[in-house]
């Protein structure tokens, strides 16, 4: 299960390392030089997670949800990208660690999984070969052991006569199959922590669930944690045990899926949810986008940064302004919203509860 | 691969059979007479008439093509000899064989364009990929400001400098001049030196910006983040991953290059006065000789459409998506 | 004789025609000094046995040895002599055939008609209707063989043959009596299906004796048998096409190998016998030639002098227009130049047929600038201005210079206005056709700028060089006037003034672009070209040259083409042989 409390009582930022998490996000800001300024791609996120469970990340394109694990991963360029804060995995500080340290984890302790498994996959090289470089990288196996192990791992996330396809070419690998491969490759070390950024974005829906259950399945079976990272809430409400809703670079709610599936709190996820087709729903019903476009990273409005598109700006009260001061995440269940708690169950109960049917 | 090479190769002989009608029909679009030319003083119509027949220009402009075209299979007879099959005929200017003059030229060509190009692609290649892996640094910039400032150099304006400056005044490297490497290894290396070299400044740059920009691009590439996120070092990745996808834009262009330096290097003979296709070509369109024309034409746009096939086979060695077929 | 295609393709000249000429060449940096009076009254002798006896003067400090390297722009289109032509190849062939005449170049630049192969320039009788030759002893053949009067009338013989298209035709035709190519009826198949010409026309008493009938007297024959064109032959070794890879040597040196387009290597024949030549030397043990070396190309490397180059000449490279200042700026180049004048005089034809109005064209010709055409060709390196019909390389050049196109080498735009108004066609509209090369361009700018000051409303026509020619010698052109050249093919104006100004030779691709066609003027054309006697038929050609000049200006002279030639440091005997229009190649040694 994951550390993320209901109580709202609970301090925050706590000691991290007291959490005995085993992957702890900390005041993370990543900023990236560009020629038109700084982007303030992630800008200040905390986040923990439990060996295990599943953390899933919503949010829209530009929230900051794939910068943050790339972050995690070390994978951004470092010459350009400005990393504060802290990330510790299993207790290791991964922010300014070297590139060797770096190196010997990724693809070992944690590994990815990609959106797109034709892209992310080399077109040159057979998909055994993909799956056994970095194990025999990690473990120092040899090359006929990597072989058998790359099999072995096709076997196991479902590819069909795997003895032999493992000398084909990505290209002549289905899409399903080749995440299926991508899996197998990310899985190849028993990694401790997958991070999976929107692995099922690419395929077509029958296959979507088949590689959902796979995930779960292997899960179960290696025990690692997971970060899924999605748009889509359906998705998450399947596989995830708690959610991390992200916007403009920032968490604005978090809580378990049952917490903010069936009462979100932040006007974002109320968004969210009514952007989304119910299978339950009218078919007259018209669905109900987000007004307005994601918040510039390079210049992010001030206060609350969803203000410039939220229907409640007017609602709040108590002297605190949408557009001046910046909402503060409460630890564990929680959304950065200037609401009251009552405003925000009367206004979803209200307003938003019928519109899901 | 049979398939493809067949299918290749009657691709090839129709782009070879327009390209000769092409040059045909245009050689006699121009208002010259190439008998006019031959025929000496006091020229008259009955000494034009012989002279038309000798060089076989005396029937429809049609049928001479269709003899021209067939005689490359079968031979032909001529006034001056029989020529076996491939017969190009006899050179309108000075009666050689088309096909004996161009084997004979054609030496030159190859080691000129062999011997750059070897050099070029190495060394570009090189240069490219070291700007790519220091990208941003003062390596990149030294790398790119030169390839930039090279690569908008020419031929004719850098070698006539370079000959000055090394042959004439300092006389440290040797006039170009070919020699055939069977017969003096190392004047036929002096004497290829600089033209090697100059072709190689201006090639190598070219390709320096070429390797450098496509490696960077092929860095961007989402397999290649895939390559880090599973833990292989930079070097690797770099070397494996970014590599064999950043060689398909060079194979490509060089593949181009050398199909077409062998086919002639018209401007880099000229300028230094080698005995190649090239310079066979420029002459013999000056000369209105007409079987020369065609033979260079057809011979080297052969290498032209040859290494089209072979970059072909190369993306299919390279990239095991493409299927020759 | 033909055209000189000056500046084709960007290149210069492109087919220099073998050609006399007088004094001039001269080694020296200015070469040409300009019209001194021997030069006006240009004169060749023909040479006696004693003349024509060898071995020929040593040339001062000269030593055997050394390899020779030549560069030179165009490959030779032929080795056998019957197919020659161009210049580039008689230099050469001077090296390797020999011919019953040719021409000997005395210290002084005086030049002789000497016996080559023959004891001396000829024995004429029945008024110049009847020639004997008889030939040295001593002559061989590379093999070793002797050369006999059979090898001499089959050298003639074989130039009735169909296979030989591109040589001169001067003597076949005067032994037949024929103009055009009727000749050839009178031995259709050369001598090769056994059949020879008739003792009335070609004799060979004995092995060493050869007697040429003409049915009319053919004073210029001493100088027609000098051209490369009618070179020995060996009978034995004819091969008929193939002769043109692999010619039988008869002058001091054979050919090793020939690389058409590439290479040539001539090495030292044995079998010549220096006593039996009164003009040529053997000096270098081997010429190798390099083709396809441009004009600027050899420019660079000889003015360079750089090691290689130190040995290195060209038989007849010319200094490139481009590179002619810095040539003679620079003393250590200047010092290893030659300058000479090429056969040719560069004039403007009128178009007679459009320009009918005589006052019209002498306006023209007044009004052009003589010295902006020698400027576009490099400077006096490259011409000199000139006025009249006959360069100063012909016999019965006067140096007349009627319209004043080198005393007021700008031309008289005052005096042109004028005598346009008088004629009444102030205004009128004028046509000028011209090659498209820079020198030409450069020209025509200057030519419309003194033209439109003149009253003209100047129309350029720029034509493509190739076609050039083609164009301008179509006889229903629609230009007004246009440049042409004009050489002599051995230097009697008999190859100048009938085939450009004879009104009979009017059709399309002749070489009278004027259409000029004065009865009055045919007629003494064909009177003078009966006079026997060389000297007085000379006069003759240059009054009448000069005159039809001054009445009836179908074309106007400008300039007289010249060259600058360049040599390395270690090359010696370095002369200028306006016969073959260069560097005399027999002369040339390697100094240690």
């Amino acid at each position: 299960m994951t550390t993320l409390t209901k109580e709202a009582d609970v301090p925050a930022p706590r000691d991290a390392g007291a959490s005995g998490a085993f992957l702890s996000v900390r005041d993370l800001y990543v900023h990236f030089d560009t020629e038109g300024g700084t982007v303030k791609a992630v800008d200040g996120l905390s986040f923990d997670l439990e060996r295990g469970s599943t953390l899933g990340i919503v949010g829209e394109s530009g929230s900051g949800k794939s910068v943050t694990n790339l972050s995690i991963l070390g994978l951004h360029n470092p010459k350009k990208t400005d990393v504060s804060g802290q990330i510790l995995l299993d207790g290791q500080e991964l922010t300014g660690a070297r590139e060797k340290t770096l190196e010997s984890l990724r693809g070992n302790k944690m590994a990815m999984i990609f959106q797109d498994p034709l892209t992310a996959l080399s077109p040159y090289y057979t998909v055994g070969r993909q799956i056994s470089e970095p194990y025999r990288k990690h473990t120092g196996a040899s090359k006929r052991d990597a072989h058998l192990r790359a099999i072995e791992m096709l076997d196991k996330v479902g590819i069909p006569n795997a003895k032999l396809r493992v000398n084909d070419y990505p290209h002549q690998f289905s899409g399903g199959m080749r995440q299926r491969a991508m899996i197998a490759m990310a899985l190849v070390c028993n990694p401790d922590l997958l991070i999976a950024d929107e692995p099922t974005t690419a395929l077509d829906v029958t296959v979507q669930a088949q590689i959902l259950d796979l995930l779960k399945d292997l899960q179960q079976e290696f025990g690692s944690a997971i970060i899924f990272i999605t748009h889509d809430l359906g998705v998450i409400a399947n596989v995830a045990d708690d959610i991390l809703v992200m916007y403009g670079g920032r968490a604005v709610e978090r809580g378990s899926v049952e917490e903010v599936l069936r009462s979100p709190q932040h006007p974002y996820a109320w968004g969210l949810l009514t952007s989304m087709p119910r299978l339950s729903s009218d078919v007259n019903e018209e669905l109900v986008p987000i007004k307005g476009t994601p918040p510039s990273l390079l210049a992010p409005p001030p206060g609350c940064p969803f203000h410039p598109r939220c229907d409640y700006v007017d609602q709040v009260a108590g002297g605190k302004s949408c557009s001046g001061d910046r909402p503060m995440l409460p630890a564990g269940r929680g959304a950065a919203c200037h609401l009251t708690a009552e405003q925000k169950q009367t206004f979803f109960i209200e307003q938003i509860k019928p519109r899901l049917g | 691969m049979l398939r493809f090479f067949s299918r290749r190769l009657a691709g090839a002989i129709v782009i070879l059979l327009v390209i000769s009608a092409v040059t045909f029909f245009l050689f006699y679009a121009v208002p010259r007479d190439p008998a006019m030319l031959a025929c000496g003083k006091n020229c008259t119509p009955d000494a034009l008439e012989v002279i038309r027949k000798n060089m076989g220009i005396d029937k429809p402009i049609p049928v001479q093509y269709w003899e021209f075209m067939s005689g490359i299979v079968t031979g032909r007879d001529f006034a001056q000899g029989a020529c076996p099959a491939p017969c190009f005929g006899y050179s309108f200017a000075n009666s050689d064989p088309v096909w004996d003059t161009i084997l004979d030229r054609f030496p030159t060509t190859v080691s000129l364009s062999i011997g750059g190009a070897v050099v070029f692609l190495f060394i570009g290649l090189g240069a490219g990929m070291i700007a790519a892996w220091k990208r941003g640094t003062l390596a990149d910039k030294v790398f790119s400001t030169a390839s930039l400032v090279l690569s908008s150099m020419q031929i004719y304006f850098v070698g006539p400098l370079v000959m000055a400056l090394f042959v004439f005044n300092l006389g440290l490297l040797d006039q170009p001049k070919y020699v055939p490497l069977s017969e003096d290894p190392a004047a036929w290396f002096m004497g290829l030196l600089i033209p090697w070299l100059v072709i190689q400044i201006i090639f190598t740059a070219n390709y320096t910006r070429l390797a450098r920009s496509s490696m960077i691009e092929q860095l961007a590439e989402d397999h290649v983040r895939t390559a880090r996120a599973k833990g292989m070092s930079g070097k690797f990745v770099f070397f494996r991953y970014a590599w064999r996808g950043s060689l398909i834009p060079i194979v490509t262009i060089f593949g181009v290059d050398l199909g077409s330096l062998l086919g002639g290097a018209m401007i880099t003979e000229w300028t230094f006065s080698l005995p190649g296709l090239g310079k066979l070509a420029v002459e013999s369109v000056q000369k209105t000789d007409l079987p020369m024309v065609m033979g260079v034409m057809l011979f080297s746009a052969t290498f032209i459409v040859l290494f089209n096939v072979l970059v072909d086979a190369a993306y299919a060695f390279i990239d095991p998506r493409v299927r020759l077929a | 004789m033909r055209t000189a295609r000056v500046s084709v393709v960007g290149l210069a000249a492109s087919a220099l025609i073998l050609t006399g000429c007088s004094s001039g060449g001269g080694g020296g940096d200015e070469g040409v000094s300009k019209d001194d009076a021997a030069k006006q009254q240009v004169k060749y002798e023909f040479g006696d046995e004693q003349a024509s006896t060898g071995p020929a003067e040593e040339v001062k400090g000269a030593k055997k040895g050394g390899v020779l390297t030549v560069y030179q722009r165009d490959s030779f289109a032929h080795l056998d002599p019957a197919q020659m032509y161009v210049s580039d190849e008689g230099s050469m062939s001077t090296l390797i055939h020999r011919r019953l005449t040719t021409y000997k170049r005395d210290n002084s630049g005086k030049y002789t008609v000497v016996g080559d192969l023959a004891k001396d320039s000829g024995q004429s009788s029945n008024g110049d209707r009847t020639w004997k030759y008889e030939l040295k002893d001593g002559v061989k053949w590379e093999d070793g063989s002797p050369i006999t009067s059979k090898d001499i009338r089959h050298t003639f013989e074989r130039q009735f043959a169909p296979f030989v298209s591109e040589g001169p035709v001067f003597i076949q035709q005067w032994l037949a009596g024929k103009s055009g190519t009727g000749y050839r009826k009178m031995l259709p198949d050369g001598p090769y299906k056994g059949k020879h010409l008739p003792d009335k026309v070609l004799e060979t008493p004995n092995d060493k004796t050869i007697v040429f009938h003409f049915k009319s007297p053919q004073p210029d024959l001493p100088y027609a048998l000098g051209m490369a064109g009618y070179a020995a032959v060996q009978e034995k070794g004819d091969t008929k096409e193939k002769y043109d890879k692999k010619p039988v040597a008869s002058g001091p040196y054979k050919v090793a190998s020939f690389k058409s387009g590439k290479s040539m290597k001539l090495v030292r024949n044995d079998n010549w016998d220096p006593k039996t030549d009164a003009v040529r030397h053997a000096y270098p043990d081997s010429h190798d030639i390099q083709f396809g070396v441009s004009y600027e190309a050899s420019t660079k490397r000889l003015s360079s002098d750089s090691a290689e180059n130190k040995t290195a000449v060209s038989y007849s490279n010319q200094v490139d227009a481009s590179s002619m200042q810095e040539v003679r700026s620079n003393p250590d180049v200047k010092k290893r130049s030659l300058a000479g004048y090429q056969p040719y005089v560069g004039k403007i034809s009128f178009n007679m047929d459009r320009l009918k109005d005589k006052k019209v064209r002498e306006a023209i010709a007044y009004a052009l600038p003589a010295k902006s055409l020698m400027q576009a060709f490099g400077g006096s390196g490259g011409g000199e201005l000139g006025g009249s019909y006959l360069s100063p390389t012909v016999a019965g050049h006067t140096g007349a210079d009627p319209y004043g196109k080198a005393k007021k080498p700008l031309g008289d735009v005052k005096k042109a206005k004028k005598i346009l108004k008088e004629s009444g066609k102030s205004g009128m509209k004028l046509t000028f056709a011209f090659q498209n090369s820079p020198e030409w361009q450069e020209f025509s700018i200057a030519a419309k700028d003194n033209l439109s000051k003149a009253g003209f409303d100047v129309q350029l026509k720029d034509i493509v060089s190739d076609t050039y020619y083609d164009q301008i010698g179509k006889t229903k052109n629609k230009y007004d006037m246009y440049h042409s050249s004009w050489g002599a093919d051995w230097p009697s104006a008999s190859t100048v003034i009938p085939p450009t100004l004879d009104g009979r030779q009017v059709q399309d691709g002749a070489s009278n672009y004027s259409h000029y066609n004065n009865p009055q003027m045919n007629k003494e054309m064909d009177r003078i070209s009966k006079i026997t006697d060389a000297d007085a038929a000379a006069k003759e050609w240059g009054k009448l040259a000069d005159s039809i000049l001054k009445e009836d200006l179908p074309d106007i002279p400008l300039m007289y083409y010249k060259q600058i030639q360049l040599h390395g440091s270690k090359v010696g005997g370095v002369v200028l042989n306006d016969v073959i229009s260069g560097i005399d190649p027999t002369q040339l040694y390697v100094k240690k």
